[in-house]
């Protein structure tokens, strides 16, 4: 029976991560991802007063989180949406496949792809920073000057929270997939969440000192609901501080994204498990 | 033939069924199918007929659990119909299907093996199995993207037989294909009957339903009009047709009379003519290769 389960699941995921990575709009998306993260190399006089590297990090995170975010959104819309909108899952629900094993193949797919997506930018981006971190350091050495703090093991660490981050994004738009009539409204709804989610702890913290309540009631709540993905951003302090983040609110940050991906897709299940086909 | 202890000889019995669409803001309720009861006998081709609207999809829909019906009772070789038990004996062939188009066709009937849960060890000779049955072998190595209509359809039903199901369900299956084609899918049910498969299809092509069904149910706005086998639906009780050949005007009038002596009297006198469809057949098929239907 699990084994059975087990099947389904790797055969749907192995099938949704098949389709995708095939699509042009992923390797359009990487070849772009993968090309602004290296520009930030050579527009470092723009660094508005920040250390090279950290300039470059900075933009090649960006860079990950943006170009992530849309294919996160659009990407597992397409996957999952389209299978509705083009009735390919009908011959597949029709089988003895569970509305469960189909959200979980299909986020297990989009997400493996994130991970590819996530690798490859991040990739780059790290021999970029490798590179430059050494050059910097002789430069340094022999101004005799201290030298750039870059650490390879943390930037992998925010690589992976990067891709949790962006699991938590592809849950979310599973969830909006579950009840969205349209392909449109799917990508809209989802797009609008992600803006909520990734820009909730500035709102908390730029109505910290306000006096209007029920703004704050709102923003308070809409906290409780979604998560807030700017908890991951930990990438500076993980790759260019020596002092580096502490094991446990890594673990935190990596518990929090876990728990909101599990949360959104069991509801996305619930949503789905009575959807007329 | 081989019958389930519980299933009394049916491949599928449908008792009482109900289907409420609720449409519009307003929720204004719409009824699809309308208090159904129906008996489909194993290994059989059975035909559902009707127009558009008439329930038939949504019947199917319900039969492989993509849909919950309001009210009533489905089951599928004694399985309630949408459990894991009676999706796992059904194959299913929807309406103008359209599948993953970055997947090559073989691919596809792997993928859907797969998930079938079909032993690994036989995947590949199943595959290779029904993709040479559908005649889309030297196409199956192409992604379906590049596949015409008809080639899709024949992938659709590949999809549908790889997993050797009882009960093998076709909407439409023959839309939109041409002559030789839908000649090839009739072909292909007949040896799925002989194999002791039941197939239910359901179209409009209703020549084709006639040839090929052994009963046929006829919907009309979510209800049953009528049930039968062919001959019994289609059969005008007290009228009886003869073809005969080299009938000239003077043995016409000595047939008249002769009628007439037994209270019986011509309705019509033509001459028969071949199908459209056989004429088709006999002209094309032999230039035509399946795989480019």
């Amino acid at each position: 029976m699990r084994n059975a389960t087990l099947r389904r699941l790797c055969a749907i995921t192995a099938n949704t991560f098949t389709e995708a990575s095939r699509q042009r709009f992923f390797a359009l998306l990487v070849l772009l991802g993968m090309v602004v993260a290296v520009s930030g190399a050579f527009l470092r006089v723009f660094n508005f007063g920040s250390s090279e590297l950290k300039f470059t990090a900075d933009f090649g995170f960006g860079c990950v989180f943006f170009f992530g975010s849309i294919l996160a959104v659009v990407m597992t819309t397409q996957l999952f949406f389209a299978e509705l909108e083009n009735r390919t899952a009908l011959p597949l629900l029709a089988r003895p496949v569970r509305r469960w094993e189909f959200v979980a193949g299909k986020f297990l797919g989009a997400w493996a792809l994130l991970g590819v997506f996530t690798a490859l930018i991040f990739g780059v981006l790290g021999a970029l920073l490798l590179v430059r971190s050494h050059e910097l350091a002789q430069e340094a050495i022999r101004a005799g000057e201290s030298a750039p703090w870059f650490s390879v093991q943390g930037l992998a660490i925010f690589a992976l929270l990067q891709w949790l981050r962006l699991g938590v994004v592809a849950a979310l738009t599973l969830l909006v997939c579950s009840f969205a009539r349209s392909l449109l409204y799917a990508v809209t709804v989802s797009s609008l969440a992600l803006l909520v989610c990734q820009m909730q702890g500035t709102a908390r913290a730029a109505l910290a000192s306000g006096s209007n309540s029920w703004v704050r009631v709102v923003v308070e709540t809409a906290g409780r609901l979604l998560p807030d993905l700017q908890l991951f951003d930990l990438g500076v302090p993980l790759a260019l501080q020596p002092a580096g983040v502490p094991a446990g609110v890594v673990a935190s940050a990596a518990g929090y994204g876990i728990f909101y991906t599990v949360v959104l897709l069991a509801l996305a299940v619930w949503l789905f498990s009575d959807r007329e086909i | 033939m081989t019958m389930s202890a519980t299933n009394n000889g049916f491949a599928v019995e449908i008792k009482n069924l109900v289907k409420d669409f609720r449409v519009g803001i307003r929720g204004v309720k719409l009824r699809a199918v309308d208090n159904l009861t129906l008996r489909v006998p194993e290994n059989c081709i059975y035909g559902l007929i009707g127009p558009n609207g008439s329930g038939k999809s949504t019947t199917l829909k319900i039969l492989l659990g993509l849909t919950t019906p309001t009210s009533g009772e489905c089951s599928l070789y004694g399985h309630a119909a949408g459990s894991m038990a009676a999706r796992a004996l059904s194959g299913y062939l929807p309406e103008a299907p359209y599948f993953y188009r970055h997947l090559s066709g073989r691919e596809l009937v792997h993928f859907y093996a797969r998930i079938s849960l079909v032993p690994p060890s036989e995947i590949e000779e199943r595959v290779d199995n029904v993709l040479a049955i559908v005649g889309l072998a030297a196409a199956a190595s192409r992604r379906t993207g590049t596949y015409s209509k008809g080639m899709l359809q024949r992938l659709g039903l590949a999809q549908a037989l790889v997993h050797d199901p009882k009960l093998v369900i076709l909407d439409e299956p023959t839309a939109g294909v041409d002559p030789v084609g839908s000649a090839d899918f009739g072909k292909i049910l007949m040896e799925m009957k002989q194999r002791g498969k039941t197939v239910i299809i359901c179209s409009h092509l209703l020549g084709q339903m006639e040839e090929l069904c052994d009963r046929v149910a006829m919907l009309d706005k979510g209800r049953l009009v009528i049930e039968g086998t062919i001959d019994a639906v289609l059969s005008r009780p007290g009228r009886r047709t003869l073809t005969v050949e080299g009938l000239d005007d003077e043995a016409i009038a000595a047939v008249e009379a002769v009628l007439a002596r037994h209270g019986a009297r011509i309705e019509s006198i033509g001459s028969p003519r071949e199908s459209l469809e056989k004429l088709f057949l006999e002209k094309t098929a032999a230039s035509q290769p399946p795989e480019q239907a």
